[in-house]
């Protein structure tokens, strides 16, 4: 218990959103347990997959000298046979997982609406059941800004894992609406209306475009209201979920150049490491025979994103702290020592 | 900083806020997070407009020069039976999207038989409503996609008067009345695409007939290939055009949604009438323009010695010319009517078409006619990728990798077309493959001659971006062969099957792709000087003539001095696959055991030190049989090559050597294009089959886990 008591060098100041992401990145590189917890979850989350893919590769090359040049590089004659008889998700074992082609894919499959194969979309589903168990934990040690042993941190996850199960089925209903509604009418409805007639491709690209900014516009403020409801719901010690996701809308309307300025620039991070890698993007072709370092560059490019996923959590988190009105203002209970971070803080201010 | 500040309330409670005091001093991490923006910024831009760059990077490389010689529309060498001659009057009506037309078809009876009846095709029926047989045969296909078509969006045609003219003094002869539609493939009375006109004389073989014909008709939102969209006009099949009669009778299929057209060859007359301003391309050469009081342009064609004849006309087409010269082939005038959004493509398209008129000539035989026009498709028009006579569309993307054949393929194909189709024209109702097949084959070659190396693009965001995979370089093969749709259907029809009959989805495969498998398997089998000593001679007798599948076959035999009906009637005749294999393959240190000796034997168990017994099984899995090589290395370096006859379903091999095996084949050489299951042709004592599968599972991981963050977003 001693390791939970509260230190005195907490600072909570007015962030502005710019040094919101610096705390932000700061919190994170003061936890990096936790960035290699969640690697290793995403790591071991593919891991059957990936046997499955392993075991029908070797297979299907068997003794045959193909694999010879599998080895070094493409042997695309293979590769080309490989795929047009496979099934299931042996049919994802496709060129579009090549270096920067997969971020690519990956991206175009999530804006365009198009679901993976069942197997890929249960997979996701077990990883992001993983993420919803670990967010509390995540969220609630960014927060407190000091380690908290395992011992803490999954009793938080265990804490918050029902709410945040909650959380998800209101998430999920909103989430659903905009890709199953708003993306259809917007694509398949508007776009389709607005390039009828068109002949000019360059003009059907540019509307396109616009309409997948006019969709980030719907999506952007829903996920920043999810995000802040969970940051509320770890910091203030919410049970209620709609009172939660209440709480995060208006602190959103309150804020509204800090919340989604600060969104912005975690995003250009993103892009930054995205396009980094779009740069250095080995491919089993160009490095050889060289799996190690093709995939360790993988790995990296992972871990990266990674950070910059805890990084969206933690300088939101900063920002919301530093945010915080009077004491009263919470909906929870008086707090009282040690129930949440924002009772450690204001009582440390308050010394 | 926090201070707390209270204030009693109406109720006498307290209220307090915290008030912030103090800001951080945010100067020097703000500059850093403005940097670091303005960077990332920076290099984003950058490399988007590198990719934008890249494939603008092909400089304009207009010639907007006047051919070098005038264009005339006349036919170089021996001109064709030219049986079937047109002159052509229409006007567009690009408001109302409608055609009037008139024509005046002369044509000769060229058969041994005498005919009381003229059959003529009226393509545009076939986009008239959802029971034609075109529309039934698609819907099968492909499913129903015509639930977006809106009422304006489908064709016709309609046959307003038809008149027999004659030379004699004599007033013509209404026949209006003497027409009806007929269904002579599938009886489907709904179907209009066949238009039988009764005569009141009969027409003896060696005469020859005139009739003037007036119709009206819709031009179709695009329906395969000819139609429009805004102010683009794609207008192909789109006149009356007489069917062929032969000895046996008429050769005048319905429109089927798997086939292409027939038709004889003659001399075109064309007057075509679009409002002022409005560019127009067509077959033949352009030989006058007359500007009309009503604010329309008429402009006139000429072309002999075609058996069709298309056109395209809107007014943002931009017109550009450059030629073809070969020193031992004629010079050809090249007109490209480019889109604006692709100026910057212009030399790659007439750099394609320069490789095939000068691959095709030294190959085939020279292009018969003194020009050739091209036609960049507008977006969503649906007219790229289709031949006509001297006339071809292509197709390419606005963002076109320079390291991509887009257009290059695509103008490589069509351009060949101008050989397979247009010169020599086979009946693509029935045997189509006669003309994609051997197009796709000779695309494949000049593509590897040409335009090597070359990578494949996938397009992402909804098909628009492209990016460029340059692991994987382009393979005549697997892609200029299209062995993935070939594998796909080769259990359907026998290629002999006439064309219009084959299972609707799969002529595609087994016109274009098996044909070329076929043809490359015969370059790699007799060489390709012999092959292509057949396809030439091939090209020159049957110019401006109609041949029919054996007589292909017979030019290539004739060329190879061998009897070859036991692998055509297998490629073409029958739906056989093939598949030869390593079934077996040890090679162990001999060891013998068991009773040797005479009288009374005894036991012995003893080993051959060095000496190796090896064993090679091949087995053939699939039903076709080709004769095959058999090679298998040792350890020492040598190498052991036999030839299997192939008939058999096994065959065993067996060596006893002082050196061990290492590898054995079956068709080492990979001549068997046909055989598409490639990988069991070898096998390996030192497998390194987990090694690769290791390698590429885990760069499938990182996909697989990359696409999980990019779910994690809902988190």
């Amino acid at each position: 218990m001693a390791s939970l008591a509260p230190r005195p060098s907490v600072d909570i100041r007015v962030l502005h959103l710019t040094n919101a992401l610096i705390d932000g990145i700061r919190r994170v590189a003061k936890a990096p347990t936790l960035v290699v917890g969640v690697y290793m979850v995403t790591l071991l989350t593919t891991i059957p997959l990936g046997i499955v893919i392993y075991e029908a590769i070797a297979t299907d090359l068997g003794n045959s000298t193909a694999a010879d040049t599998a080895v070094s590089s493409v042997n695309w004659e293979w590769w080309e046979e490989f795929q047009s008889q496979a099934t299931g998700i042996k049919r994802t074992f496709n060129p579009r997982i090549l270096g920067f082609a997969a971020v690519l894919s990956n991206q175009s499959n999530f804006i365009d609406n198009r679901l993976p194969s069942k197997e890929i979309v249960l997979t996701a589903g077990v990883y992001l059941g993983i993420w919803i168990f670990l967010v509390g934990g995540i969220i609630d040690r960014l927060a407190r800004q000091r380690r908290t042993a395992s011992a803490g941190f999954f009793a938080v996850c265990g804490t918050f894992f029902f709410r945040f199960v909650r959380l998800g089925l209101l998430a999920g209903t909103a989430y659903w609406i905009l890709f199953n509604l708003v993306h259809n009418w917007l694509f398949d409805v508007v776009y389709v209306a607005a390039t009828e007639n068109l002949v000019v491709e360059r003009s059907a690209l540019l509307i396109r475009m616009a309409l997948y900014i006019v969709f980030g516009l719907f999506l952007l403020p829903v996920n920043l209201v999810f995000d802040y409801a969970k940051i509320r719901a770890i910091v203030e010690d919410r049970h209620s979920m709609i009172g939660a996701v209440l709480a995060a809308f208006r602190f959103v309307r309150r804020h509204p150049k800090g919340t989604f300025g600060l969104y912005l620039l975690n995003c250009g991070l993103f892009l930054a490491i995205v396009v980094l890698y779009a740069l250095v993007a080995p491919t089993p072709g160009t490095l050889g025979s060289s799996v190690s370092l093709s995939f360790a560059i993988g790995q990296a490019y992972l871990v990266a994103r990674l950070v910059s996923k805890l990084v969206f959590l933690s300088s939101q988190t900063a920002f919301f702290q530093s945010q915080l009105a009077h004491a009263d203002y919470v909906a929870s209970p008086t707090p009282v020592w040690p129930d949440s971070p924002a009772a450690e803080a204001i009582g440390l201010a308050q010394k | 900083m926090y201070s707390t500040r209270c204030e009693k309330t109406t109720n006498n409670t307290r209220r307090c806020k915290l008030k912030i005091l103090e800001h951080m001093d945010s100067r020097p991490s703000s500059r850093f997070i403005r940097y670091f923006v303005g960077l990332t910024t920076l290099c984003l831009g950058g490399w988007l407009a590198g990719q934008i760059a890249k494939t603008d990077s092909v400089g304009l490389a207009l010639t907007v020069e006047q051919p070098q010689s005038p264009q005339t529309g006349e036919v170089i060498g021996t001109p064709s039976p030219r049986n079937a001659n047109y002159s052509i009057d229409v006007r567009l009506d690009p408001g109302r999207r409608t055609l009037t037309g008139r024509e005046t078809v002369t044509w000769r009876n060229i058969a041994n038989i005498a005919t009381k009846q003229l059959q003529f095709h009226l393509y545009y029926n076939a986009w008239k409503n959802t029971q034609s047989t075109w529309m039934r045969e698609r819907l099968l296909g492909r499913g129903n996609r015509l639930h977006g078509r809106t009422e304006d969006a489908w064709g016709w045609i309609e046959i307003t008067a038809v008149r027999l003219l004659s030379e004699d003094p004599v007033a013509p002869v209404n026949l209006t009345q003497e027409v009806r539609y007929i269904s002579p493939d599938d009886g489907n009375l709904d179907d209009q695409t066949v238009l039988a006109i009764d005569l009141p004389n009969q027409v003896e073989p060696g005469e020859t007939v005139t009739l003037e014909i007036e119709w009206a008709s819709r031009i179709p939102k695009t329906f395969a290939r000819t139609g429009a969209i805004g102010d683009y006009f794609f207008i192909a099949q789109w006149f009356p055009k007489i069917g062929v009669l032969e000895d046996t009778g008429w050769n005048c299929h319905q429109f089927h949604a798997s086939t292409e057209f027939f038709s004889d060859y003659g001399v075109y007359d064309v007057r075509i009438t679009v409002p002022q301003g409005w560019t127009v391309g067509a077959t033949g050469a352009e030989n006058g323009r007359a500007d009309n009081d009503d604010g329309t342009t008429t402009h006139s064609y000429h072309q002999e010695d075609v058996h069709d004849f298309a056109w395209v006309t809107s007014p943002d087409l931009i017109d550009l010319w450059d030629h073809f010269t070969h020193p031992d082939l004629p010079d050809v005038a090249i007109r490209l009517l480019i889109q604006p959004e692709h100026v910057t493509q212009a030399s790659r398209y007439f750099e394609a078409t320069r490789k095939t008129l000068q691959y095709y000539g030294e190959w085939f035989g020279a292009y018969p006619y003194g020009h050739v026009t091209v036609v960049d498709p507008a977006w969503q028009s649906g007219s790229g990728g289709m031949e006509y006579p001297t006339f071809f569309t292509g197709g390419t993307r606005w963002l076109a990798p320079n390291d991509v054949a887009t257009p290059e393929a695509v103008t490589v194909h069509e351009a060949g077309h101008q050989f397979w189709y247009g010169a020599v024209g086979n009946n693509e109702f029935e045997h189509a493959w006669l003309d994609e097949g051997l197009t796709t084959f000779a695309t494949a070659r000049v593509l590897e001659e040409s335009f090597n190396p070359q990578f494949r693009a996938i397009r992402f965001f909804g098909g628009f971006v492209p990016w460029v995979v340059k692991d994987i370089p382009w393979s005549r093969t697997i892609d200029g062969d299209r062995v993935t749709g070939y594998r796909r259907n080769a259990r359907q029809d026998p290629q002999s099957t006439p064309t219009f009959q084959y299972w609707p989805g799969t002529a595609g495969s087994i016109t274009y792709d098996k044909t070329a498998l076929w043809l490359h398997t015969l370059e790699r089998h007799l060489g390709w000087e012999t092959l292509r000593r057949g396809m030439s001679a091939f090209y020159e007798e049957w110019r401006f003539a109609h041949p029919e599948p054996a007589d292909f076959f017979r030019a290539i035999s004739d060329a190879s001095e061998q009897d070859l009906s036991w692998f055509f009637d297998q490629a073409h005749g029958e739906a056989s696959t093939f598949d030869y294999g390593i079934d077996h393959f040890t090679s162990r240190q001999i060891n013998r055991r068991g009773l040797f000796g005479e009288g009374q034997p005894s036991f012995e168990e003893t080993s051959d030190a060095g000496m190796f017994e090896t064993t090679v099984v091949v087995r053939r899995y699939g039903d076709g049989t080709f004769p095959v090589d058999i090679l298998t290395e040792f350890q020492d370096g040598s190498e052991v090559r036999e030839t299997w006859e192939g008939t058999g379903h096994w065959k065993a091999f067996t060596y006893v050597r002082d050196a061990k095996a290492t590898r054995a084949f079956v068709d080492p050489d990979r001549v068997l294009l046909l055989d598409t299951q490639a990988t069991n042709n070898s096998q390996t004592t030192t497998p390194m089959g987990e090694r690769a599968a290791k390698k590429w599972s885990l760069t499938w991981l990182v996909w697989l886990q990359d696409l999980l963050l990019t779910y994690g977003f809902f988190i």
